[in-house]
């Protein structure tokens, strides 16, 4: 069986899919008789979805989107006078 | 989003550029539309601050004006406008702040001489979906991220956050693959640590009650 160092070390590409499939099967032999292992890969993949969902809720505030408009606008207006 | 509709969007998005480098003004506005929430979130949560993220943006649509006849098309548009949204942002963080570096080796659990692991790791990932809009969740991440250092944190908005694949943030960040996955891990393993220290301390107050 591979140690757990090992299987930390591989966690990444195992999450990508980027193992071949026999490193990946020693890798699921592991999981299944270490629990400590389980939640760490568990609780990585989870970090990833809760940041991503979290950061990606932000939106442009509206005050923010006037300015940019209002600056755009003077821009082109700019550039149509030249 | 499926293969083919990338495809399309990126047709139209070149035919954009395209219009744009021909002085077409409307084609811009349609370019701005496309890309201003990106740049704005990628901004912002880089430097956690609307008013920086702000002027970032202005800057990044003036340069997108100003500058579009250099670009040329040796890489993707959107690698172009991350860049340059990266270097802008950049440039407002230099001032800000000194770097702490990160040690692996603090992330990883604690292996004994065999390499099996010692302590005992709360699983906690099942937990999460209450956790997930709360108030309190939501500060608690976006301080986690906050503590990222600039290179590992760039890695992660782009990769994880943004979408982009191994290779697309490789180009944007001139960057290795096997750096840009090394750096990414890193940030991963930075994150899982930082919520966990929350998490084991919430399940632990909800166990107790
Ligand atoms: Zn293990």
């Amino acid at each position: 069986m591979i140690c757990c160092k090992e299987c930390i070390d591989l966690l990444y590409d195992y999450i990508e899919g980027l193992l071949d499939q026999e490193t990946s099967k020693s890798l699921e032999e592991h999981f299944e008789e270490c629990p400590p292992c389980i939640a760490f890969l568990n609780t990585y993949k989870s970090t990833t979805t809760l940041c991503r969902d979290t950061l990606n809720q932000i939106e442009i505030p509206d005050e923010v989107r006037h300015t940019l408009q209002s600056f755009l606008k003077e821009n082109k207006d700019q550039q149509e006078k030249k | 989003m499926s293969f083919t509709q990338q495809k399309v969007d990126k047709e139209i998005e070149e035919a954009l550029v395209k219009d744009f480098q021909a002085g077409n003004l409307d084609a811009y506005d349609k370019i701005v539309e496309l890309y201003q929430k990106r740049i704005y979130a990628l901004s912002f949560n880089l430097m956690r601050n609307q008013m920086d993220a702000q002027d970032v943006a202005q800057e990044v649509l003036l340069t997108l004006f100003k500058k579009i006849h250099t670009f040329q098309g040796k890489s993707a548009f959107s690698s172009w406008v991350y860049r340059i949204t990266l270097n802008s942002s950049y440039m407002k963080l230099r001032s800000k702040k000194k770097e702490p570096k990160i040690s692996i080796d603090e992330l990883l659990p604690s292996f004994n001489s065999t390499g099996f692991q010692q302590e005992k790791i709360q699983d906690w990932s099942e937990n999460t979906e209450s956790l997930l809009f709360t108030n309190e969740t939501r500060e608690i991440i976006n301080k986690a991220v906050g503590l990222l250092p600039e290179k590992e944190k760039v890695v992660f908005l782009l990769r994880d956050v943004e979408g982009l694949s191994t290779e697309k943030v490789s180009e944007v960040l001139d960057l290795t693959i096997p750096a840009v996955k090394s750096r990414l891990h890193r940030a991963r393993l930075f994150l899982r640590k930082k919520l966990s220290g929350y998490f084991e301390e919430y399940n632990s107050q909800k166990g107790e009650t």
